[in-house]
């Protein structure tokens, strides 16, 4: 019996339309994982004549990589699963990884455009500029780091299976990360806090991205530090999908 | 060729099991190319397991499902592109709207539609008016509605039909009997899932009934009913003298209630 079954470029194609779709019905709530990140920049311009620009603008990226891994995806993907969405893409002809690789395709998109808009926010507002090379490793640092907090979520959603429980718990994780991070990397909490936020996710991913966008910076810490940042990746990620049931 | 090799659906001693507990118990039974074919049973008798395996969302403990000649197990994708589901309770992404949700299918089936294509599946199901309409939107007729198009937009030899009819009015109920017996008019096959046994007499040309994971019953409803016309359990349950459909799935599977 002759059957064909759709090609994988017309499955992510269809599943990319729907998810880029969702995601621009949902440009509310895009806008607030957004806007906290801008806030930090704009803020933060008294910081940029004393720990310099690329500084700045790392902090703002990495505060919204967590937005974005953790608000965005994670709450998407814990939303979708309780109502049975996953499910009914699942009975169809696509391959698991295919619904996945969409999902994730458009949380990377909206990093791009949250570097880009961060980029432009701070050489409009606080005068930042960096060499063309700068902006380009930056924006390659921003998608590995990225790639960090999607693979948390991941891991969340992985382990949690109640959305309103995966809400609560990114929102906690978030204002964790947020305020321990922020706080400790200004060595406010300490020395030893200081030096544990250096090593955790928040902290690689921040070095990683601050010695990018300075290229001719770049030494064995930010080396360690994107080690680290692949490190956590693999391990989140391995253990997301390992736990991760689809409904 | 035997009736068995010809069959579009093949179900051979599946057992599905959740930790300790065995939902399925060795289910076996075919569905014929043209055949509206009934799983019927109380709550938590097996058929949504078995339907479940069925569809892939399940793995097997035991046994073999094949789909137009193609192993859920082992030729999942193919299996797939063969069946159309409407799962129970289906959701679509909330913020999409009709017409999106229809694009969205006709993509991941691989029947790319035009958009003068998707008026005509909206016209075809009388919802070219909601098309901008969310899912969420619309009414429980017209969600079955959509619901159906989508499972039947390639045109799939096998409708996997889970209990279609739950919470629709009856004009709504009369319609979807016709659409699937507009489906069984191509010579495609139906699996259907109901707790009406009205449903079952009016529309299944075979059925089966399960109960505790195995199939303690199956055949036509009239041979069924025929079959079991002076069974007592069946005689004490009947009302009115007349032996019904109901009466026979009550005698055989008992009158508790299930949870």
């Amino acid at each position: 019996m002759q059957t064909n079954i759709p090609q994988t470029s017309a499955v992510m194609t269809a599943l990319l339309r729907a998810d880029f779709t969702t995601l621009w019905r949902n440009r509310r709530s895009l806008r607030l994982v957004l806007l906290v990140p801008l806030v930090i920049v704009i803020s933060w311009k008294g910081l940029v004549k004393t720990m310099g620009g690329p500084y700045v603008i790392a902090g703002g990226i990495t505060i919204g990589l967590i937005s974005i891994g953790l608000l965005g995806y994670t709450n998407s993907i814990a939303r979708d699963r309780d109502k049975g969405v996953f499910q009914r893409l699942r009975v169809g002809p696509v391959a698991a990884w295919t619904i996945m690789c969409s999902r994730i395709l458009v949380q990377i998109a909206t990093i791009m455009v949250m570097t880009i808009a961060i980029f432009a926010v701070g050489s409009a507002v606080d005068k930042i500029t960096l060499s063309p090379m700068g902006y380009l490793m930056g924006f390659l640092a921003a998608i590995l780091g990225g790639a960090l907090y999607l693979s948390l979520g991941q891991l969340i959603v992985g382990l949690i299976k109640n959305p309103e429980t995966v809400n609560s718990t990114t929102r906690l994780v978030y204002f964790i990360f947020i305020m321990v991070g922020m706080l400790g990397n200004f060595g406010v909490l300490g020395e030893a806090v200081k030096e544990a936020v250096q090593w955790s996710p928040y902290g690689v991913v921040n070095r990683v991205i601050g010695t990018a966008l300075q290229p001719a910076t770049w030494n064995m810490q930010a080396t360690y530090a994107m080690l680290a940042t692949i490190g956590y990746t693999i391990v989140f990620a391995a253990a997301g999908i390992r736990f991760f049931k689809w409904n | 060729m035997s009736n068995q090799q010809r069959a579009i659906l093949e179900v051979d001693q599946l057992s599905v099991s959740y930790g300790s507990f065995q939902a399925v118990k060795g289910v076996s039974f075919a569905v014929q190319p043209g055949e509206i074919f009934g799983l019927l049973g109380p709550n938590g008798a097996g058929k949504t397991s078995t339907l479940s395996a069925i569809e892939g969302l399940v793995r097997p403990n035991g046994g073999q499902i094949t789909v137009a000649g193609f192993s859920i197990l082992e030729q999942p994708l193919y299996a797939k592109a063969n069946m159309g589901v409407q799962l129970q309770s289906t959701s679509f992404q909330a913020e999409l709207n009709v017409s999106e949700i229809i694009r969205l299918f006709s993509g991941i089936y691989g029947k790319e539609l035009s958009p003068a294509e998707v008026e005509e599946k909206l016209v075809e199901i009388n919802l070219q008016e909601s098309a901008t309409k969310r899912y969420g939107q619309l009414s429980g007729g017209q969600q079955q509605r959509v619901s159906l198009v989508i499972s039947t937009i390639h045109d799939p030899q096998l409708v996997l039909l889970d209990e279609p009819t739950t919470g629709l009015d009856p004009q709504s109920r009369r319609q979807l009997w016709d659409r699937i017996e507009g489906i069984k008019a191509k010579g495609h096959a139906v699996l259907l899932t109901t707790h009406s046994m009205e449903e079952a007499e009016a529309v299944c040309d075979r059925i089966a009934i399960i109960d505790h994971g195995r199939v303690i019953a199956i055949d036509t409803p009239e041979a069924l009913i025929a079959a079991h016309r002076n069974d007592p359990d069946v005689i004490s349950v009947s009302r009115k003298g007349k032996i019904t459909l109901e009466d026979v799935f009550i005698g055989l599977t008992g009158r508790a209630v299930r949870s």
